[in-house]
């Protein structure tokens, strides 16, 4: 291979592990938005809608002849499911703690992810399961980059997933509500605008977003496990402080900035597989020196 | 609002413990064999502890249940036989999850258990801090499975690895790259002692031949996406990959090289010849090789403990199953040749076997407690499952 289809290939490569890392940071950054609370149980949300999406796609694989259409209909159906489970765990396990101090209610949220974890690790007896979906794999060629159908419809369904979302944020009632939450809680309550209501639509964009997003690994990569949460998890925090945690294009673009640096830096001599990781979350500690609100951030009078 | 807030944590208790319930009515009928606690026959002068210790739970289960199994099968027949100098022998868990960390709590679980003897070790990784464990509290240890030359190395002399070591498994693999007539490879491990040692192994053998080793990979555990490590390896095009690690990742590399059009041999460890490699892998499995421990399924001296074990399990038995089946009676043997459960009795009986006949063939340990042969075979997936290759 040549270094442009080298370069071509890892761009493709970075584009699409950074779409899926940037769909999980956007419910990092939304959560922290609105409630300031690192939701440590995210990576778990992602991991549950993997599995949910499989068994959705169990059930009705049998009667539907067309792969992509059932697993576009088990995407949904897990979406939704995955969304109110988010919006569950908010009532049940968050919402009391809103007032509490904000350590307790980091707390809560590590508790919550041991619970997730721990219970998918018992109920799928810590086997990985193949996620079968009729897709053959076929691949082609664009000029000199090697594809795949599901790459590009994957890739694509990510990007799409992001502009719906960004619409939603900057044209929609809900999407003001939550802005304006951001900025100021309080006063927003005082405004007559039911917080405690868009916290709950913030977590339900943010659970099914990540649903979408594990459902797809399970498509593209054919397997799941139950800890398949927890390094994308921590991937997509740091692309969520890459690109300013708590403003949603930011979670996007920290998300494909993460994707590409990880997929050049295997390229570079000296770094490659081994220290891919540690290279960027050097990356991440610049960041944190540097501009700790992250690309898209202002400079704030109060961080945690 | 003060009732309505209570009873939702009531319900939220309620919910965590259906889940947990539920969970543990799955977990506690996986290992179906604590049968062996059935019916003691009146002549047994009391009873002995062995510990297992193996990942029970965890990503790499389905091996460590399999090997429990071989145990609880191999200690059902040595019990149903009279025991070991008349006492029954009975058992006792300690899950290493194959987790540095947690096998150490299992080792001193096991330990303040006063168990006279251990059994297991999958992963070299969880292993390797449990020897000096084993060692500081006088138990000695046959490991079944784990084979990284750093066991050997950190060995206080409590521990008997009755499976070919890695530099074995290094050289097996080394010369069917040859038979396959490749001339450069790529290697890749997980990063875990087990699978860097082999690794490193293969590399210096390859190396010693004069020829090329053109890609040399970690990847991280817990990752799914290795595109960018599939299109560095197709750049630098060798002509044989050897994966030195274990099925969860191996089977997301095997695929995702085959989908980026790869067509060189793949050869992959002994961590990745459970079945459920093939399984996660699907169609791109076909034609990958494996430098495996001697399968009992395709072994024909095994033929009846297979037999028994299915009967019994409802399973296959797995990769180490039968080199388990053997330590646990490599034990026993001990024990009824030391003449007593003291440790250091069992230990030295453990060092002067000779010519021992197991399953899996015949064991004899090297002055540094480790098999004295090569017992390493080529598999090969052929229509959905392993075959002996050729």
């Amino acid at each position: 291979m040549s270094f442009w289809e080298v370069f071509l290939q890892q761009l493709f490569n970075g584009l699409l592990i950074g779409a899926f890392y940037g769909l999980v940071a956007i419910g990092y950054s939304m959560v922290y938005g609105v409630i300031k609370l690192l939701n440590f149980a995210h990576g778990d949300i992602y991991m549950t809608g993997a599995f949910t999406g499989l068994i959705i796609l169990g059930f009705i694989s049998a009667g539907i002849a067309n792969a992509w259409l059932a697993i576009v209909i088990s995407l949904v159906l897990s979406m939704v499911l995955v969304g109110l489970f988010g919006v569950a765990i908010q009532r049940v396990a968050y919402r009391p703690m809103l007032k509490a101090p904000r350590l307790s209610i980091l707390i809560t949220a590590l508790a919550v992810s041991m619970i997730i974890y721990n219970s998918v690790l018992l109920l799928t007896q810590g086997q990985a399961r193949p996620f079968r979906t009729g897709l053959t794999g076929e691949s082609f060629y664009v000029g000199a980059l090697r594809l795949t159908e599901t790459r590009v419809v994957l890739l694509v369904a990510a990007l799409v997933l992001m502009f719906l979302l960004h619409m939603f944020i900057t044209r929609t009632m809900y999407g003001k509500a939550m802005r304006a939450i951001a900025l100021d809680r309080d006063t927003c309550q005082l405004m007559g605008i039911n917080v405690y209501k868009i916290i709950a639509v913030t977590f339900f964009v943010g659970s099914s977003l990540a649903a979408a997003a594990g459902m797809f690994a399970g498509v593209y990569y054919g397997t799941v496990h139950f800890f398949m949460g927890f390094l994308i998890g921590l991937k997509a925090f740091t692309a969520a402080v890459i690109g300013g945690i708590g403003i949603i294009p930011g979670a996007m673009l920290g998300g494909l900035l993460l994707g590409l640096l990880e997929s050049f830096a295997t390229q570079i001599p000296g770094v490659g597989t081994v220290w891919k990781d540690v290279f960027s979350f050097i990356f991440l500690i610049l960041f944190l020196i540097f501009k700790p609100t992250g690309i898209l951030g202002r400079v704030e009078s109060e961080r945690m | 609002m003060l009732r309505f807030k209570n009873s939702w944590i009531i319900f939220l208790l309620l919910a965590l413990f259906t889940v947990g319930l539920f969970g543990c009515g799955g977990d506690s009928t996986a290992p179906a064999g604590d049968e062996n606690g059935g019916e003691t026959p009146e002549e047994f002068e009391g009873e002995v502890l062995i510990g297992i210790m193996l990942p029970v739970t965890g990503a790499y289960s389905e091996n460590g249940i399999d090997m429990q199994n071989a145990v609880f099968l191999a200690v059902d027949e040595i019990n149903a036989a009279g025991g070991v100098l008349g006492y029954k022998i009975t058992t006792t868990i300690g899950d290493d999850e194959c987790d540095p960390a947690k096998a150490t709590a299992a080792a001193s679980k096991l330990v303040s258990e006063e168990v006279v003897a251990v059994v297991g070790g999958y992963c070299s990784g969880a292993t390797l801090p449990t020897l000096k464990i084993y060692g500081d509290a006088g138990v000695p240890m046959v490991v079944a499975a784990a084979n990284a030359t750093s066991l050997v190395e950190e060995n206080p002399g409590w521990t008997f690895m009755i499976n070919s070591t890695g530099d074995m498994q290094a050289e097996n693999a080394v010369n069917w790259f040859e038979m396959q007539g490749v001339e450069t490879i790529g290697l890749i491990d997980d990063g875990s002692a087990f699978a860097t040692d082999l690794k490193m192994l293969t590399k210096s053998q390859w190396e010693a031949k004069g020829k090329a080793v053109l890609t040399d990979d970690t990847v991280t555990v817990g990752e799914q996406d290795f595109s960018a490590l599939v299109t560095s390896i197709m750049q630098a095009g060798p002509d044989g990959i050897y994966w030195t690690a274990y099925h969860a990742e191996g089977a997301l590399i095997v695929r995702q090289l085959r989908e980026a059009g790869y067509e060189g041999v793949i050869i992959v460890a002994d961590g990745t010849s459970a079945p459920a490699f093939i399984e996660l892998a699907g169609e791109y499995a076909e034609g990958v090789f494996c430098t495996a421990p001697p399968f009992a399924d395709l072994n024909p001296a095994a033929a009846e403990f297979v037999t028994n074990f299915k009967a019994k399990f409802n399973t296959d038995p797995g990769a180490y199953s039968g080199l388990t089946y053997d330590a646990t009676y490599l034990l026993a043997d001990a024990m009824e040749r030391a003449g007593s459960f003291e440790g250091s009795a069992i230990r030295d009986a453990l060092a002067e076997t000779d010519g021992f006949q197991g399953i899996s063939g015949e064991v004899m340990f090297t002055e540094r407690n480790t098999l004295g042969r090569s017992n390493f075979v080529i598999l090969v997936v052929q229509d959905g499952n392993w075959a002996f290759a050729e």
